[in-house]
């Protein structure tokens, strides 16, 4: 299966590859699994006290699209509210990147990543 | 007119999980040998066209009941347990982070000063969880309640994250015997 050349290049030049402290309570940490593939991803979100994300971080362990997947949206979610970040939907991030249907669900767990973090950061900040 | 079997009726065995390989690919073989092609030669094209049939779902059946996590799955399904969709994301956070450190692991085992020795430590860390995640499957599969069937259901699909961790640790393997 050929990937597209977005997929690829995000695949070769990951952006915001890395961890943050999740014990920081400005840090809310998504992390989200495929069971049928195995993958597992972890999204970090740096919120600031007006509820914008000032930076965010990924380490995937999966397919070129599920890495392809995560890396866009550190990308996206940058600068944006909680409330818009919750907002991105898995169909943005695979018509970005042309995922295959196969690979659908590469974007659905980058989706559910977002907002496991948005329910973290809520729990934590409650 | 034939009848619906299930899998386990096919092999004439009681719905369980715990299945007797051995017995199981006896079974397996006589009831292929009934449908052998050339028992049918002189048959009719129907008659050689249903054998056919039958042999490819003996052959599915026997696929999914060798395979413990496939007769896991066939075996919740028949007794009507909803499994979720495999699009659906999974979201034990400590399962996962725990997930993530094992990747870890597994990465670190690549550039270790001791190949061997980290390869060794990191299978045997593995086998030992993978272990425990299946007898405690095997139990709830058998324990046969409408709550044990559910947590069965969330361990099975905790063991594809194992399984897919025994196929990265293969791949180390063979990565090892190239050099």
């Amino acid at each position: 299966m050929a990937y597209s050349e977005k997929v690829i290049d995000h695949y070769e030049n990951p952006r915001n590859v890395g961890s943050m402290d999740k014990n920081d309570p400005s840090v809310a940490t998504g992390m989200v699994g495929a069971p049928a593939c195995g993958d597992v991803m972890k999204l970090q979100l740096k919120i600031s006290d007006e509820g914008i994300i000032e930076d965010a971080k990924f380490k995937t362990y999966g397919c070129g699209s599920a890495i392809a997947s995560s890396s866009l949206v550190t990308e996206w979610v940058k600068g944006k509210s909680i409330d818009e970040a919750g907002k991105i939907k898995n169909t943005a991030i695979a018509e970005e990147l042309a995922l295959p249907p196969v690979k659908i669900h590469c974007s659905i767990l980058a989706e559910d990543a977002i907002k496991a973090a948005i329910e973290d950061y809520k729990a934590k900040n409650g | 007119m034939r009848a619906i079997l299930d899998y386990f009726q096919l092999f004439n065995i009681e719905q369980s999980f715990n299945v007797e390989l051995s017995y199981l690919s006896q079974a397996y073989q006589t009831l292929q040998k009934s449908v052998h092609p050339d028992r049918f030669a002189h048959a009719s094209s129907q008659e050689q066209l249903l054998a056919v049939q039958k042999s490819a779902e003996i052959n599915d059946a026997y696929q999914t009941l060798k395979e413990p996590i496939k007769r896991a799955e066939y075996l919740l399904n028949l007794r009507g347990v909803e499994m979720p969709n495999e699009q659906h994301s999974f979201s034990d956070t400590s399962f996962l982070m725990r997930q993530m450190e094992l990747r870890e692991m597994l990465d670190d085992v690549k550039t270790s000063n001791d190949v061997d020795a980290a390869l060794a430590e990191a299978q045997r860390e593995l086998s030992i969880e993978h272990q425990q995640h299946f007898d405690l499957m095997s139990a709830q599969i058998n324990e046969n309640s409408a709550a044990s069937n559910a947590l069965a259901c969330d361990n099975l699909r905790k063991l594809k994250f194992y399984q897919k961790l025994n196929i990265e640790i293969e791949r180390i393997e063979d990565s090892l015997f190239d050099d």
